[in-house]
């Protein structure tokens, strides 16, 4: 048991890594892929936090990015191995699409996330530490502190420019 | 089993924080945690290959809205 929530703790650091950095990569923190992304942005730096970060949590709100590929290639593993998340991956660029996404964060997330759950699930992780780590992961960026989690994603944005 | 638990106990702590947080744009990144723990607590209670179409159609259907409320809410199409 002990052992079940290491993995996913393990499986929320490394899911964190992997969409965090694709999402900066992608320049999801330069500019609100829609309008409703910078509203979002707005009122987190109203609400005292910095409006790179802002705007990269308003993209992931209002499009499936790195994030939400991450999530659902660990599901696509789980329900049917690496052709589960590619799948997954192709869901995924279906939702950029209907969403009226420029980028292709998603569908990157997705892929990468595919290879990297399935490698983990060779050396005794599960698909499913990494689906509720993924979800522990998103927590901490859009659910625990929106002025914390936007100044810490500003800090790694000025990193990457 | 244990991820299911945490999983849905996310959902209920983000469903919680949506409701209490009173400004729109703060509400919806608590609103996206929770269809991220929906779509996960969806293939972790079904176990089949058409679940991970389910959690996506869901976490898809749900992004576009939250995509129509964020846009409106920002002052809606432009003409």
């Amino acid at each position: 048991m002990l052992g079940e929530f290491l993995h996913i703790l393990a499986a929320a650091i490394i899911s964190w890594l992997l969409f965090v950095t694709v999402d900066i990569f992608f320049r999801l923190p330069e500019a609100g892929g829609v309008s409703g992304a910078s509203a979002v942005a707005r009122d987190i730096e109203a609400g005292g936090g910095a409006l790179a970060g802002g705007t990269m949590m308003g993209n992931i709100v209002c499009s499936p990015d790195a994030s939400a590929g991450t999530l659902l290639a660990a599901c696509g593993v789980y329900v049917a191995g690496i052709p589960g998340g590619l799948a997954a991956a192709l869901l995924v660029f279906i939702g950029n699409r209907i969403c009226h996404d420029p980028g292709y964060a998603g569908t990157t997330g997705a892929v990468l996330a595919t290879f990297v759950v399935y490698a983990f699930t060779q050396v005794g992780f599960a698909a499913t530490d990494f689906i509720a780590g993924m979800v522990i992961a998103i927590l901490t960026i859009q659910g625990l502190s929106h002025t914390h989690a936007s100044r810490l994603l500003a800090r790694l944005w000025r990193v990457r420019q | 089993m244990i991820a299911l638990y945490i999983v849905a106990g996310v959902a209920v702590f983000a469903a919680i924080r949506a409701v209490i947080e009173k400004n729109t744009g703060r509400k919806l990144p608590y609103a996206n945690v929770l269809n991220f723990a929906v779509a996960g607590t969806i293939v972790l209670l079904l176990n089949h290959p058409l679940s991970l179409v389910a959690a996506a159609a869901y976490f898809v259907g749900s992004t576009l809205e939250a995509n129509a409320v964020a846009s409106t809410y920002a002052g809606g199409m432009k003409r």
